[in-house]
């Protein structure tokens, strides 16, 4: 390889490694996501078995409450309660689950995400949701 | 042996009657398609004036179609340009995939035109997100999260591509108005300087599709918070969407399809055997798509 020849490889390779010290932060930047939360808050009126908002379902026993996330864990579809099944069924792959969230048929392979409650003083319940 | 050679005539006749047909389809589809192209970039930079990606989307669509002075109509033809585009796009590589064209092409090119095909429909899809509906989220959601299946880099993949909260469409939004446009008549720079429309063929899509959006109304989007208990993506997705309730998400979401892409890609670098093997593979895995696209949204 002559002089000229071996400068003009030398320069493509201080071209790639500049783009590659450019792309790193470059890439960082581009997918960097805060993670977000939301609170969803169930008033009393609102407190009655498989109450849907913002997607979590409030689950009632007696007085006691737990919540759910309507958040299919095949591939993230929101899940409806079918009220005479007494089932949540995922309206893009038909996955299945019972009434507390357990995994019954389809893809999904995961029960649905119990999320943690919060009974206010005012008695309204408050429960975070990952955004 | 007067009615054998009047039939080997007319066989004949026939062959070149056929021949002739096909010449002229091969001629005209990529024209039309580049027609509906031009008309489908024209009306969505008009409909990019009127459109926000934050918010309500979908009451912002609904307001575009029912408030905004020819919304509706711009909304049709962006929307059947683009649909007919994808379509055309297909018949054209169909066309060439059965007349084994792509022996001509050098393998470079070829991954072009076919990276280029496939950005049509991605291109679709982020337009079938756009929409707000329920439908266009849902879509969203199970794009991110296959995206999230790909070994080691999926989660910066996903965040590429699709946000959250109330940036869930702005991403998808870039890549339909910018990125991928501009991706697109990148690759397809040397097929678009040949296949320019004539003004004959651009008269033509042109009065056809402003036909279809005068009268034509486009399928209706379900609104966000609607309660369905069986929904549908758009219908080139429809067989991977009925792959998905049978197969792991990583195998019937991205392996299959990125198999039956490499494959298609590969075809001018295959010979022999291998060529004939890849084909007949290509065939059947278009045929079983096609099917299983039919039971999802029939049975």
């Amino acid at each position: 390889m002559d002089r000229r020849g071996f400068f003009k490889k030398l320069r493509w390779f201080f071209y790639a490694l500049f783009g590659a010290v450019l792309a790193l932060p470059a890439l960082s930047f581009v997918t960097y996501r805060k993670k977000r939360t939301r609170t969803v808050v169930f008033t009393v009126s609102e407190q009655t078995d498989h109450y849907f908002k913002q997607g979590v379902f409030l689950i009632r026993e007696g007085e006691a409450f737990s919540a759910l996330s309507a958040k299919c864990t095949h591939l993230g579809c929101t899940v409806r309660f079918d009220q005479h099944k007494k089932q949540f069924v995922c309206p893009c792959h038909q996955s299945v689950y019972d009434a507390v969230g357990k995994r019954v048929a389809g893809p999904a392979r995961d029960d649905l995400q119990v999320l943690p409650v919060t009974l206010r003083e005012n008695r309204d319940i408050e429960v975070v949701v990952e955004v | 042996m007067r009615y054998n050679r009047g039939s080997k005539r007319f066989l004949q006749q026939t062959q070149k009657v056929m021949a002739k047909f096909f010449n002229k389809t091969s001629l005209y589809l990529p024209r039309l398609s580049l027609a509906a192209l031009i008309i489908c970039l024209v009306s969505g930079v008009v409909l990019a004036f009127q459109y926000r990606p934050f918010g309500n989307v979908f009451q912002n669509v609904e307001e575009i179609t029912t408030l905004v002075p020819y919304g509706f109509f711009f909304r049709r033809l962006h929307y059947a340009s683009g649909e007919v585009f994808a379509i055309l796009v297909l018949l054209h590589v169909a066309d060439y995939f059965f007349r084994s064209a792509y022996k001509r092409q050098s393998f470079f090119d070829w991954f072009q035109l076919g990276l280029g095909a496939a950005l049509c429909f991605f291109i679709l899809f982020t337009g079938f997100i756009l929409q707000g509906g329920l439908e266009g989220y849902f879509a969203g959601t199970i794009l991110r999260n296959l995206l999230e299946l790909i070994p080691f880099v999926g989660s910066a993949a996903s965040h590429m591509v699709i946000g959250r909260g109330h940036a869930f469409y702005f991403l998808p939004y870039l890549y339909h108005c910018c990125f991928l446009p501009l991706g697109l008549v990148f690759l397809l720079r040397k097929h678009i300087r040949d296949w320019l429309p004539d003004w004959g063929s651009m008269t033509v899509a042109t009065m056809m599709l402003f036909i279809y959006a005068l009268a034509v109304p486009m399928p209706k989007a379900l609104p966000p918070g609607a309660e369905t208990s069986f929904i549908t993506g758009p219908w080139f997705f429809l067989g991977v969407q009925e792959l998905l309730r049978h197969f792991s998400p990583l195998w019937a979401g991205l392996f299959l399809p990125a198999l039956f892409a490499a494959l298609f890609l590969s075809l001018p670098a295959l010979s022999g055997v291998w060529a004939r093997v890849a084909r007949y593979t290509l065939l059947t895995g278009a045929g079983v798509y096609a099917v299983l696209s039919v039971k999802l949204y029939f049975f």
